[in-house]
């Protein structure tokens, strides 16, 4: 039942095959300005504007500009180092994040939606992102920085192998 | 029928199926609302009497307002009894009602997945109850159901065994055997029972100490302020006569007075509690697919909840905090389609106890050899410890260094500065407090996760029912050699965690949490082929 499994030797997980699209970086990248840019360009105006709160907005001023520095130049090479998806005919498992990583698995057989969402920036790129939802309200797998014809063929090839298995999913 | 409602036409066993006839709602309604508007009445009555008109209205507009909305409300509701028809076919329940607007209501009697009984003291103390009849996740969370309001407590009976019985037999027929065999049926049911708890009494006292004892002792006391007053009662002035007040100061009028008003609300939550859960009882009963998790409760308003018990995933236990030493325990269990956050709580299969006894019909509800819930958990390395006392130090440091600059720009007293320090060791006892909760095992089909500070949460889920796995890690916990390990899954809160697992036991843990899902990407250090050249991306 309970077995101590601490004298085994331990068992690894290994990461997914597939990394993401180069143009991911990019995409990262616009993606870091458009959040960090505005707070800065605001904490930068409030701070010529108005003179009586400047010891607060420089606080202000100098942590935007590190958020902004480290979306820009550390996040995308590092979310592009640790990125990986593969999906199989029995689940698709993908490997996410920078600072926390996180390893996502869900089985085929129970997966409900399979899309290829492309937002604006995604669509000047030619990237899409794959999401894959089960019935889990927090079960959904988001696999970022595909190119939008692989992303297009495994959304298809998901679905069909969904379709394949009966029962509702739960 | 023995109990044949007024203006229907004809009797239910001459029916062909197919073409019921359109049934009233029973007529003892008419009556309760009859009798409801004469007691509103009453309150008025009395006060006139006792008053005089010579004070006007002013005084008395809350009786006033009482016997209009008890008037306007039994108007209402005879209305509603004159227009409402409902039919049971084959096929559906229908309901047809709306005095302006017209409504027209069906269930396919084959997706009815609940039929409630529910009776407010009205119904009660007329021998009515209100039938819910609901179909679907919607419904089952408390919406939505299609309700017969109401109908004589024997139909309602009657109904409810032949609608969950399935579409298979033709209502005529159940109804029919019912007429005969009502006691039969019923006896028969109660011996297919399996009773998991009652209620019992002692149970009180672990619902009456709770902050809402407060909110509901300025209820009750306003109350009372109010009816006194209206019956021209110096209450202000009794209270005045009754202590030296001046000469015990405001420490001891501040502490008197919280103390009167905890003890009127933990006799108030007493009292409450026994309304709610009188007759309390958790039973198993055969259903129309499997079987149901039964719930009745209730003195003045029952309630009856039934849970389908094939989407049943698993039990949880939560013990808050503050009053673990005395063993509380809420159990819930873990299911799909039933919200968690509904009101209701419909997910709550026992009233709020000692953990002595919810461990024990936990494990009797899940029905498996050794239950999950009782099993020793692995405990969680130090390093887990480590991770909480880190956080505890940097939360209470960030704390204490936003009230020093405050201090120094004199925003707040330099004393608040010891308010930060004095954080720092409270919230390295909680970081020890929230470490101790933690805990995982495999046990049987069920995997076992507990966590939570304020409210230490033990969760049996079932294997199967996990649909995706998430395993997790920080830069610190990458430090300390932790992973998160997260079950995701439909039922409940949708996903369960085992924060802080050993990094290397946790792929082990993952993989047995979900069978055979994580197989084809785990790599075995004795495996030559797949051992050497692939590295895990750092």
């Amino acid at each position: 039942m309970n077995d101590p499994r601490a004298p085994q030797p331990a068992v690894r997980l290994r990461p997914p095959h597939n990394r993401v699209e180069r143009r991911a970086i990019l995409w990262w990248t616009l993606q870091s300005l458009a959040f960090s840019g505005p707070l800065l360009i605001g904490a930068i105006v409030g701070y010529v504007v108005w003179e009586d709160a400047r010891p607060w907005l420089l606080a202000a001023v100098i942590g935007a500009a590190i958020l902004a520095l480290v979306g820009v130049v550390v996040e995308p090479g590092w979310r592009y180092a640790v990125h990986r998806w593969e999906a199989t005919d029995e689940a698709v498992y993908a490997l996410t994040g920078w600072l926390v990583r996180e390893w996502r698995v869900a089985p085929v057989s129970r997966i409900q939606t399979v899309d290829a969402v492309r937002g604006p920036v995604e669509q000047a790129l030619g990237l899409s992102t794959l999401r894959v939802t089960t019935a889990s309200s927090k079960g959904a797998i988001d696999i970022g920085g595909l190119d939008k014809d692989v992303a297009a063929a495994v959304a298809e090839r998901l679905t069909t192998a969904a379709q394949l298995t009966t029962g509702d999913a739960t | 029928m023995s109990t044949e409602p007024p203006g229907h036409e004809d009797g239910a066993g001459a029916v062909a199926a197919g073409d019921a006839p359109w049934q009233r709602l029973h007529s003892r309604m008419i009556w309760v609302d009859a009798v409801q508007t004469l007691l509103s009445l009453v309150p008025a009555g009395v006060a006139l009497w006792v008053v005089g008109f010579e004070q006007g209205i002013g005084s008395l507009w809350p009786v006033v307002a009482i016997a209009v909305f008890g008037v306007l409300g039994a108007v209402s509701d005879s209305l509603r009894w004159i227009f409402t028809r409902y039919r049971v076919t084959d096929e559906y329940v229908e309901l047809r009602s709306g005095v302006f607007v017209r409504r027209y209501r069906s269930i396919r009697r084959d997706r009815i997945r609940s039929v409630d009984a529910e009776a407010k003291l009205r119904h009660r103390l007329s021998g009515l109850r209100v039938l819910k009849i609901g179909a679907g996740q919607q419904s089952a969370a408390g919406e939505s159901a299609l309700s017969l309001d109401a109908v004589v407590k024997q139909d309602a009976e009657r109904l409810r065994r032949a609608l969950l019985r399935g579409p298979d037999r033709p209502v005529a027929d159940d109804l029919d055997e019912a007429d005969g065999a009502a006691g039969d049926a019923a006896a028969q049911e109660r011996e297919h029972e399996h009773v998991f708890a009652r209620l019992r009494p002692e149970w009180v006292i672990f619902n009456m100490f709770n902050v809402w004892a407060y909110v509901m002792a300025l209820g009750l006391l306003w109350g009372a302020y109010w009816v006194t007053t209206m019956f021209g009662l110096d209450v202000g002035g009794f209270v005045e006569g009754l202590l030296d007040w001046e000469a015990l100061g405001w420490g001891w009028t501040i502490a008197i007075g919280a103390l009167v008003v905890g003890i009127v609300g933990v006799v108030g939550l007493a009292l409450n509690f026994f309304t709610e859960y009188w007759n309390f009882e958790l039973a198993r009963v055969p259903g129309e697919k499997g079987t149901l998790l039964r719930t009745r409760r209730g003195l003045f308003k029952t309630r009856e909840v039934n849970r389908d018990e094939n989407r049943m995933r698993g039990i949880q236990i939560s013990e808050p905090l503050l009053w673990r030493w005395m063993g509380m325990a809420d159990t819930n269990v873990v299911t799909t389609g039933l919200s968690v956050w509904s009101m209701a709580q419909p997910t709550t299969i026992l009233p709020r106890g000692p953990i002595g006894v919810a461990r024990p019909v936990a494990a009797a509800v899940l029905d498996v050899p050794a239950s999950p819930l009782d099993v020793p958990l692995r405990r969680h390395p130090r390093a887990a410890l480590r991770r909480r006392l880190w956080w505890a130090t940097l939360c209470s440091a960030i704390v204490t260094a936003v009230l020093g600059w405050l201090a120094v720009t004199d925003v707040v007293a330099p004393a608040a500065l010891w308010a930060g320090v004095a954080l720092w060791p409270v919230a390295l006892g909680c970081a020890a407090v929230a470490y101790r909760a933690l805990g995982h095992a495999i046990a049987g089909d069920y995997l076992v996760v507990r966590s939570g500070l304020v409210s230490r949460a033990t969760t049996a889920l079932q294997r199967p029912a996990v649909s995706t796995i998430v395993l997790r890690q920080s830069l610190l916990q990458q430090r300390l050699g932790l992973k998160t390990v997260s079950a995701m899954t439909a039922a409940g809160y949708g996903g369960y965690d085992a924060p802080d697992v050993a990094a290397d036991e946790a792929i082990g843990f993952a993989a047995d949490a979900a069978p055979g899902l994580l197989e084809p990407f785990l790599v075995r250090p004795d495996d030559p082929l797949e051992h050497g050249p692939e590295t895990p991306v750092r």
